[in-house]
């Protein structure tokens, strides 16, 4: 199996975005956004919520085309695959659901199973060997015949982890990996992405909003706002680079350009004072 | 993987693009067909769960409807004195009509509302995104197997009704109303034709509304909103368009084929 | 690791068994092509002059209790007797050689089984033996038949010759009704034309030249298969030595009975109760 996300293991960026252009529903999602995921790191993207950031997730992945401009992974333009070459590039890619997504049809280890079972033909005490082997790093080997809907929250999160690395991508989309997880719970995913990411040297990308999580396992930060980067660095230096932008996001001021209100007519001429001066 | 669909306020033009979706989705069901071999145990999986979990019902219900024709046939007939033909209208009723038509309502009732809800929450829970992700074809792994079972299911299911039917007839007029046994048997295979009453009626209606209602009730679950109330509303109109499509088409296909 | 799969690939397969087993049932036990063997029988021969409606597959009784059932109906090679095959069962073997087999019919609109009435003989017949002392359906019964089948019109394969009738009335006989003899089809009916001189209905009947030692005083009368069925001209042999030839006219024949007339005289034998207290009225 050839993986298009290994072939440049010289080139220090695995995602290249350039010019994207998204329109849904009339709203300008990005207005050419330009964006180098670089590889082997731990990337978080950031922003406020509305500013299309699983949207990205989903034109990486090819499960949404863009208006216009190019998504590299690896050296294939994303858009202009076919089916075929679509599965085979996903196969290299793991992505972790804000709601884990687990299979309800089947218990646990049939979920961390179920892409082996679907692209290999390997014999069943290898699948069975596999599937445990993931289980165990995150910690749920002893779950393994519950059903999803037996599971909290963080445990689905963690089979869903486990799911999304049986194949050992080279990339691994976590979107919103830490809502809704209790401190406890947190910690364990973030240490689970910390490790996997050492250990194995897997590009990961985060969408998330938690300010310390991020603080503490990303290594480059991408801040998107109004359909474009308008920041991006290493943690610490993005906090104090004192634009507006990142003054208001990571010192989480209510209104700046933000704005708190929601785009609307003068609200004295809404409430009939503006008619009353006449 | 959604289907998505332009909207509209007129009706006329709601239902049309319906109809034109569906039809489309059709295609992509059946272009799905190779790709969708390989899996090819989710549908058995699919034919146990639409098929095998309907059983009870359909059986119960040919059971009854077998029981309560004869009941209905035998003090009419008796009027002209042709009770003994009553085991062969009940057979003939069966056979062209109740058996395809009631197979295919509870059918759409039990499984097609199941198919709906369940490829609806799949949405809902982005599992249907997730398969996408894993690189498996939802169309290939969710949509394709669920038709096929249902194509596969419903004549079996019907064959099923039928014979409860008659078996219920029997019961009610050999053993109760006292018809004679082989008077009974007698005037059916003399006018039973196994081409006319059994492959057009039984096999080929059930054959086109399996094919119909598991049609409606994938398409429902793919293209409703992933929400619940889109789950909801969907199973609601799973139930209403295959019950209007079945009614539709088995008056289509009595018309040209009997 | 498979275990809920397989599960499921079992349950499927019986369901699909089951399918298939109520589509085998549905397609042997309620259709034409049923098979009439059902447990052990042995068959016996018999002989009838008139068999009316009697089907394939009518049940054969003693005493009402059904022991077996009609195997096979056809025309004995030139005779105008039907020729019955029974099928009975093999429990009942002890049937009296000058038993008599009589078609009855269950009702007055009812089907119709032959019936076996027991005789006194100490012998039994034996496995394809044959019961000669036989009782065909009543005129009555003949008349009145029964709903279903008018019976076929035979075939023309060994060509037909052409007998003409006067009736003076042939209710709604028309072109293409069956011709049967003791019940059977020989022929059909060719043409209904009013005679303009005789002012009566001629009628020409085209009959199997297989059929052709009818004796030529035989009757021909028109008969309603049912009470709503279809009509037909039946013929009634006479005993003359001479034969019906192609062209000949038979002599003797019986008008249609008008369903009013008839359904009248239910009614009055019926209710002749009624009748009394309608005359007393005056």
């Amino acid at each position: 199996m050839t993986d298009p996300v290994r072939t440049t293991p010289d080139d220090s960026t695995l995602v290249r975005i350039r010019g994207l252009t998204t329109v849904l529903n009339g709203k300008t999602i990005f207005d050419k956004l330009d964006m180098d995921i670089p590889r082997g790191k731990i990337t978080a993207i950031m922003g406020p919520s509305g500013t299309g950031k699983t949207t990205l997730l989903k034109h990486i992945t090819g499960q949404m085309n863009a208006d216009a401009g190019t998504i590299h992974v690896g050296e294939r333009n994303v858009a202009t695959l076919s089916r075929e070459e679509l599965y085979k590039l996903r196969e290299g890619i793991g992505y972790l659901f804000q709601n884990s997504a687990l299979l309800t049809d089947f218990d646990v280890f049939e979920n961390v199973a179920f892409p082996l079972r679907q692209h290999t033909r390997l014999p069943e005490v290898l699948i069975r060997d596999l599937v445990l082997l993931k289980l165990q790093a995150v910690g749920l080997r002893g779950a393994a015949r519950l059903t999803p809907n037996e599971l909290s929250g963080g445990m689905a999160r963690r089979v869903a982890l486990a799911r999304a690395i049986v194949f050992d991508p080279m990339l691994i989309l976590y979107d919103e990996p830490f809502v809704g997880l209790d401190p406890v719970a947190l910690n364990q995913v973030l240490k689970l992405i910390r490790t996997l990411n050492q250990t194995l040297g897997i590009t990961s990308v985060l969408v998330a909003h938690e300010l310390e999580a991020i603080k503490q396992i990303a290594e480059h930060v991408f801040l998107i706002a109004n359909g474009k980067v308008v920041a991006q660095g290493d943690p610490k230096t993005i906090a104090n680079d004192g634009s507006a932008w990142t003054r208001q996001f990571f010192g989480g001021e209510a209104d700046g350009p933000v704005p708190f209100q929601y785009p609307a007519s003068d609200y004295a001429q809404e409430l009939g004072f503006a008619g009353a001066k006449t | 993987m959604s289907v998505r669909m332009p909207q509209s306020n007129n009706v006329v033009i709601q239902s049309l693009t319906q109809i034109g979706s569906c039809g489309l989705f059709l295609l992509t069901l059946l272009g799905a067909i190779p790709r969708s071999l390989r899996y090819f145990r989710e549908t058995l999986r699919q034919i146990w769960f639409v098929g095998a979990m309907s059983l009870t019902i359909i059986m119960v219900c040919g059971l009854f409807i077998g029981m309560v024709l004869m009941l209905q046939l035998y003090h009419v007939l008796s009027i002209f004195g042709g009770t003994s033909a009553s085991g062969l209208v009940v057979a003939l009723s069966v056979y062209r009509e109740l058996g395809p038509v009631v197979t295919a309502l509870l059918f759409a009732g039990r499984a097609g509302t199941s198919i709906t809800a369940e490829i609806g929450l799949m949405r809902a829970t982005d599992q249907i995104d997730a398969m996408e992700m894993m690189a498996v074809d939802p169309i290939a792994y969710v949509a394709t197997p669920r038709f096929l079972a249902g194509l596969i299911a419903m004549p079996l299911l019907c064959c099923v009704f039928s014979a409860m039917a008659i078996f219920g007839g029997h019961l009610v007029g050999v053993s109760w109303l006292g018809i004679d046994n082989g008077t009974f048997w007698s005037n059916m295979t003399a006018v039973i034709d196994v081409h006319t009453d059994i492959v057009n009626g039984v096999l080929l209606k059930s054959l086109v509304f399996g094919a119909v209602v598991s049609l409606i009730a994938v398409f429902q679950g793919f293209t409703t909103p992933p929400t619940s109330e889109g789950v909801a509303y969907a199973t609601t109109r799973t139930v209403v368009a295959s019950s209007i499509a079945i009614l539709a088409l088995d008056f289509v296909l009595t018309a040209f084929f009997m | 690791m498979s275990q809920p799969r397989s599960s499921y690939a079992v349950g499927t397969g019986l369901f699909i068994v089951l399918g298939f087993a109520a589509l085998a049932y549905l397609a042997t036990q309620t259709s034409s092509v049923a098979n009439i063997h059902q447990g052990d029988s042995y068959t016996v021969d018999t002989t009838f002059t008139n068999i009316g409606q009697l089907k394939e597959r009518a049940p054969v009784k003693i005493a009402g209790v059904r022991v077996g059932q009609v195997q096979s109906i056809s025309l004995m090679a030139g005779h105008d007797v039907a020729e019955v095959k029974l099928s009975i069962d093999k429990s009942f073997d002890k049937i009296p050689q000058d038993s008599v087999a009589t078609i009855f019919t269950s009702g007055l609109l009812g089907d119709q089984y032959v019936g076996i009435q027991y005789g006194s003989a100490g012998k039994f017949v034996a496995a394809d033996g044959k019961l000669a002392r036989t009782k065909s359906t009543q005129p009555l019964e003949e008349m009145l038949g029964k709903f279903f089948g008018a019976g076929g019109v035979a075939d023309n394969i060994g060509g037909t010759y052409a007998v003409e009738a006067s009736f003076t009335n042939v209710g709604t006989l028309s072109a293409g009704a069956p011709v049967k003899m003791a019940g059977v089809a020989i022929g059909s009916v060719q043409s209904v034309q009013a005679d303009p001189v005789k002012l009566n209905a001629r009628v020409v009947l085209a009959i199997d030249k297989r059929y052709n030692e009818i004796p030529d005083d035989s009757a021909a009368a028109v008969f309603t298969s049912g009470l709503i069925g279809t009509q037909y001209v039946a013929i009634q042999p006479g005993g003359s030595p001479d034969v019906l030839k192609n062209g000949d006219e038979m002599i003797l024949t019986q008008s249609a009975m008008q369903l009013e007339d008839l359904i009248g005289k239910f009614m009055v034998n019926g209710s002749s109760s009624d009748k009394k207290d309608a005359g007393n009225g005056k």
